[in-house]
């Protein structure tokens, strides 16, 4: 068997094939040229039981990495295209290797064709600013900072954070969720949730193996913390003279009102981080499978923009009674979760 | 984001010590979620501070809807009896909001 990237110049030759060995080859070829527009997708050829050549489409992703060189002039100069084999910078490869790992779930468990679902490139900054603490999404682009190497180091080191980053962009073309208070919230926690979902799943972590941490790593040995924050604990993933105490709550009594942070939105995101954490829990297995396929039903299931968290939990609970029924395990589950961060939904009561 | 400029109230003038010029500069957000704060309370050289203060843009601060996790700037300067509020997003924290902030994490206490 044979898998990769096919140029365009083959897959025209391919297409134009009347070999009759070829045809579902030169079928699949020429689907993909149909695309009006420039389109990656991955050919897979094998061999069916009658040796005949099966060919197979699959969406692949295309991912450019840049170099910031130190500054915060975007997007640098482009240094690891598509395809290309790995190079000597690190941060390079693993902006790389983690795009790749997020395209991997979208496609692969969701079906979802890149960010937003119709093969948008996958564009990268690393070494951005200098000493700079900190990754973000401007809308168009992800950037990494390499951190300034006494609290923080390069924050291209974890996979949460790249899928937590890519995120971003699938929520801004998916639902739109406002930037502040608990829509704001929310737009954090989805991304922590298939941040995390993106470890596990290239890991092949069940519920119980994953660390639910996000941001592993991230901090230097100085620091007294394992992670930026917990989905399974939060308020735990650090406690450090200089940084403080991690300040995110575990439930929706001990919401934090704050101006800062939009709202405290990088720190109210843990109780609806605890309720994922919860439903996965309960339901057990890997997480992308069912808790995360139905928190990923419930972004495309037309959220307001507005969308605070008991509406948020009713349209989980909606969207798993969608897929698996009523009555259903999942259902049951999910209205555990919210219950179980003091989120009533549906008239439910919350523990 | 956020801006406000206003004439102090009762709280903002008086004695005590909100009746010096002070800087405060509030760095929120970002992926971590961990704020950071830098202040100044200059005397010997606040006509530059005050230049510097009035250099900023504070009626017309830009916004930035599209940015995740970038960090927010949160910027009070306390010129009794006036108290100057901004909260600039990150992207536009350039010429003059650059300018302060960089001294004011330069010279300034962290907190
Ligand atoms: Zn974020």
């Amino acid at each position: 068997m044979f898998t990769g990237i096919v140029p365009p110049y083959l897959l025209a030759r391919l297409a134009q094939s009347e070999a009759p060995e070829l045809h579902d080859a030169a079928m699949a070829a020429q689907k993909t040229l149909r695309h009006d527009e420039p389109r990656r997708a991955r050919l897979t050829f094998s061999l069916d039981a009658d040796h005949r050549l099966v060919a197979e489409l699959s969406d692949a992703p295309n991912r450019t990495i840049s170099d910031g060189h130190g500054t915060e002039a975007l997007p640098g100069t482009p240094v690891r295209r598509e395809g290309d084999p790995a190079v000597k910078d690190a941060a390079v490869n693993e902006a790389y290797d983690g795009l790749g790992a997020t395209f991997a779930l979208y496609s692969e468990v969701y079906a979802r064709n890149s960010i937003d679902g119709k093969g948008l490139p996958l564009d990268g900054t690393v070494h951005y600013g200098t000493g700079y603490d900190n990754a973000f999404w401007n809308g168009e682009r992800m950037v990494f900072g390499d951190g300034d190497g006494q609290v923080f180091g390069r924050f291209t080191s974890s996979f949460t954070v790249i899928g937590h980053e890519l995120t971003h962009g699938v929520t801004q073309y998916a639902a739109g969720l406002i930037y502040k208070d608990q829509p704001g919230a929310l737009n954090e926690s989805i991304s922590d949730v298939f941040g995390s979902l993106v470890e596990q799943y290239a890991k092949k972590q069940t519920v119980t193996t994953a660390s639910w941490l996000i941001g592993e790593g991230l901090f230097t040995k100085k620091v007294k913390g394992v992670a930026l924050r917990s989905m399974k604990a939060p308020g735990t993933a650090y406690d450090d003279p200089q940084l403080g105490k991690d300040p995110q709550p575990a439930d929706f009594a001990h919401y934090v009102q704050t101006a800062d942070d939009d709202g405290g939105v990088h720190i109210n995101s843990g109780i609806p981080n605890r309720a994922f954490y919860l439903v996965a829990h309960r339901l057990g297995g890997h997480a992308w499978e069912r808790a995360g396929r139905i928190w990923y039903d419930t972004l495309l299931s037309g959220l307001k923009p507005t969308t605070g968290f008991a509406a948020f939990g009713a349209a989980t609970a909606a969207a798993a009674a969608a897929r698996y029924g009523g009555s259903s395990a999942e259902v049951a589950a999910v209205r555990a979760g919210w219950s179980g961060v003091g989120v009533a939904i549906d008239g439910d009561v919350a523990a | 984001m956020a801006t406000s400029q206003r004439d102090a109230g009762p709280d903002d003038a008086g004695g005590g010590p909100g009746s010096r010029l002070s800087i405060l500069v509030v760095r929120s957000g970002g992926l971590a979620g961990i704020s950071q704060q830098w202040q100044v309370e200059p005397d010997a050289d606040a006509e530059d501070w005050i230049a510097m203060v009035q250099a900023c843009p504070w009626g017309s601060v830009g916004r930035d809807d599209a940015a995740r996790d970038r960090f927010t700037w949160r910027i009070e300067a306390r010129m009794p009896p006036r108290l100057r509020t901004a909260s600039v997003p990150e992207s536009e924290l350039v010429g003059p909001w650059r300018a302060l902030v960089e001294r004011v994490q330069e010279v300034g206490a962290r907190g």
